[in-house]
């Protein structure tokens, strides 16, 4: 009898040897197999997978936004990782795997809970593009309000993350908090480059915003900064 | 628009690249390109400073999330117990 119904076969998208994520092409044998009841294989995913438990909480809790939900994805993600692993190729890169379920688990539940495409925004590149050229005299930038930003409270700052669409926020994450290259966010978001650096743009920016919007309530930054604008 | 000098990688360009760059995405060439644009051009390094801070932010903000240790206890749980009813069902 089966306690949890996960198997590999639940992540199609896992498959496929998506370069440098250590998903390989499974074999025949590998495909049939239940997970193994090798005791050693136990021993190697709670030395080798169980590391990454609080950064892929950490991540959880960004993407569901609460602490129950977080728990309950994090668990999921690691009942999905346990039973595919027999396709991770040791040697690779098993926290960029474990995201990348994650990542699916959280969309999977997201999108069968909402009955709705995730709040992705656009994905094309005009706005930034714009945006690079419009951004010189936006605010009138100086270091007094990087000092300004700097001083802002976590939960400020954990507050405008939380405010960006799913897909920004994650792509943000995963960069900034992380450290995963471009590429790596691609195969973990299953997206393409172009995408993942869109979707860092676009959520860096509304962040940006964001949280200058909080240093002006926060009385950090003047409000009529900008007024003598910010030609060099 | 921009402080008026000419520069190698005029503005706009460098605006654009200004994530990749932070974030170690560009090449060695546009990164020499850019390091020499921020270093000649004003607005352009105010705005690099920002971006770069609030970089600096998230990772700030993110850094301290511990999973409860009662999390930790049950997917180990969860796991042998998975791989304990496999060897029992004969597997």
């Amino acid at each position: 009898m089966r306690l949890i119904s996960v198997q590999p076969d639940g992540l199609p998208a896992l498959r496929g040897g998506a370069v440098g994520l250590g998903s390989t092409p499974m074999t025949d044998n590998d495909a049939a197999a239940p997970p193994s009841a090798d005791p050693d294989r136990v021993a190697r995913f709670e030395r080798d997978a169980l590391q990454y438990l609080d950064p892929l909480y950490g991540a959880a809790l960004r993407m569901t936004r609460n602490p129950a939900d977080a728990e309950d994805l994090v668990q999921e993600t690691y009942m999905k990782a346990f039973a595919a692993f027999d396709s991770f190729t040791e040697g690779t890169n098993l926290k960029a795997w474990l995201f990348r379920i994650l990542t699916n688990t959280y969309i999977n539940i997201y999108r069968k809970r909402q009955r709705q495409p995730l709040q992705t925004g656009s994905d094309d590149l005009t706005d930034w593009q714009l945006h690079a050229v419009e951004s010189h005299d936006s605010r009138g930038l100086r270091s007094a309000e990087v000092e300004a930003l700097d001083r802002l409270a976590d939960q400020d700052v954990v507050e405008a993350l939380a405010a960006l669409p799913d897909d920004f926020r994650m792509a943000v994450y995963l960069a900034d908090v992380e450290g995963f290259s471009y590429k790596e966010i691609a195969e973990i978001m299953d997206t393409p480059v172009g995408t993942v650096m869109s979707r860092l743009h676009r959520g860096r920016k509304l962040l940006r915003t964001q949280l200058e919007d909080y240093a002006i309530e926060r009385g950090l930054i003047p409000a009529a900064t900008g007024a003598d604008g910010g030609e060099g | 628009m921009s402080c008026g000098n000419p520069h190698e990688m005029d503005c706009s360009e460098v605006l654009s690249k200004v994530y990749d760059f932070l974030d170690g995405e560009v090449t060695a060439t546009d990164r020499d390109r850019i390091a020499q644009h921020l270093d000649e051009c004003g607005p352009c390094l105010r705005q690099y400073g920002l971006e770069k801070a609030v970089k600096a932010l998230v990772l700030r903000s993110c850094t301290c999330d511990h999973a409860p240790e009662s999390l930790r206890v049950q997917i180990v749980t969860q796991i042998r117990q998975i791989s304990i009813t496999y060897r029992s069902t004969g597997d």
